[in-house]
């Protein structure tokens, strides 16, 4: 009488590769990356994505069209979100302009507007004649003053035209805080060097707008390149439209224009 | 004087040496390796501020795996408005691939601050062509619900008007599309 094998029909060399391959599928299941695969990048701003960046010959132009903003602060948000800006501290902020019929004009804008704007203004006697918002973030001169009065050369503007600071060179003495006629810069409390908007160079590096414009949900930021000649920012800035910049007399000659800015607007 | 002559000589070339020796370890030394690349600056800090992560996608990174909200989304008067800035950003989620984080969604009160943040009529400065505005309480007066209700309970929140016009088609006020 033949005695069964209670075992399956395995030697060892199946069964250690089985092990084997059970092991590897495992491990692949486990690194393999599945669903959301990691972050693709929609070309947002045409010519930058999957080409050398030619960083000399790059023009950009940042447009803000105050009659659309609705000061909804979703901006504000994405900045701080984007950057982990410390409370506090705003790279943008949206300011709230109400003028009464006396023109005299109050400005306020609580926590920068990361809140967003839910209430009005009621400690206003006056009757009211017309209210707006303002965005605020780097003017990108390109005479900057922040640059000039660096002592250790570690803002400057690059040749695509991004005013930047040198988180490794700077030393926090914060001449370019007094010197920026925008307000546009803070001393992070965290890191102890001077930080500021720089438009999402990062992003736009990649061919992805900067994470305002991309958030904004009227169009009231725009941003482009002036090197493409189909892009919002220069049909705009070639057409007959009213484009302002903030304090003109200071002689900065920024790239980041206002589209309908009443003149007290500064 | 032939001796002193050459002492001088010595001392001068001595010293042009010692300034440019100087002056080259002082170069090596304290400026960076990339300055002077583009101008006078650290090159290398152009690089530098390119590889700061990206923490927010866009609607499309969103919409890849979320179909369903997305065809909502895509349809209605909220087409707009960034999935993130509700939900929280993409780098929270996702990252090098993998699920990291679940993303709150917003409920009952909170969504009703939400859409005032945008929607309240008190603010003067949301212009009718930009922006539908309503006032609080008034609009749930005038719409006959109670005032305790969350915009959400009328309003889905991805396309504002879907259910209006469907009610409306239901109830023959609006012609069904074909």
């Amino acid at each position: 009488m033949k005695i069964l094998d209670p075992s399956p029909k395995i030697n060892r060399r199946s069964f250690v590769k089985k092990v084997l391959n059970g092991t590897i599928a495992g491990s692949l299941y486990l690194v393999w990356p599945m669903g959301g695969s990691s972050l693709e990048t929609p070309e947002e701003i045409p010519g930058i994505k999957g080409k050398a960046y030619d960083i000399h010959s790059q023009e950009f132009v940042f447009i803000v069209d105050i009659t659309r903003c609705i000061g909804c602060g979703s901006c504000c948000v994405a900045d701080k979100r984007e950057y982990n800006v410390p409370d506090g501290n705003y790279r943008t902020w949206v300011e709230r302009y109400v003028k009464g019929f006396s023109d005299e004009i109050y400005v306020d804008s609580p926590h920068g507007g990361l809140d967003g704007y839910q209430h009005p203004r009621t400690d206003i006697d006056e009757k009211i004649r017309d209210t707006f918002f303002v965005p605020k973030l780097c003017n990108m001169c390109r005479e900057a003053p922040c640059v000039q009065v660096c002592p250790v050369g570690a803002t400057f503007i690059s040749p695509d035209g991004f005013v930047l600071v040198d988180e490794k060179r700077c030393v926090g003495c914060a001449y370019c805080i007094q010197a920026c006629p925008y307000s546009a810069r803070f001393l992070n409390p965290v890191t102890k060097v001077a930080e500021k908007c720089t438009w999402c160079y990062h992003r736009v590096r990649k061919g992805l707008l900067p994470a305002c414009v991309e958030v904004c949900p009227t169009g009231a930021r725009k941003f482009g390149s002036m090197k493409d000649e189909t892009s919002e920012v220069y049909k705009i800035l070639k057409g007959p439209g009213v484009l302002t910049v903030l304090k003109k007399e200071m002689g900065t000659f920024p790239a980041l224009y206002y589209e309908g800015a009443r003149r007290e607007v500064i | 004087m032939d001796f002193s002559y050459r002492i001088r000589l010595f001392i001068v070339l001595f010293a042009i040496g010692v300034l440019a020796g100087g002056g080259f370890l002082f170069k090596e030394l304290l400026l960076p390796d990339s300055y002077g690349l583009y101008g006078p600056y650290r090159g290398d800090a152009i690089a530098e501020a390119a590889l700061v992560p990206i923490r927010h996608g866009t609607n499309m990174s969103c919409f890849k795996c979320h179909p369903h909200e997305a065809k909502i989304h895509k349809n209605g008067r909220h087409q707009t408005i960034s999935c993130e800035f509700c939900h929280g950003t993409y780098a929270d989620h996702i990252t090098d691939g993998k699920k990291i984080g679940t993303l709150p969604v917003k409920k009952e009160k909170e969504i009703t601050t939400l859409c005032l943040r945008c929607h309240n009529n008190e603010i003067k400065a949301r212009h009718e062509e930009v922006i539908k505005t309503i006032a609080m309480p008034n609009h749930l007066k005038d719409q006959n619900v109670k005032v305790t209700h969350n915009c959400n309970q009328c309003h889905q929140v991805h396309a504002p008007l879907k259910y209006i016009i469907r009610a409306k088609q239901i109830t023959g006020l609006m012609e069904a599309e074909l």
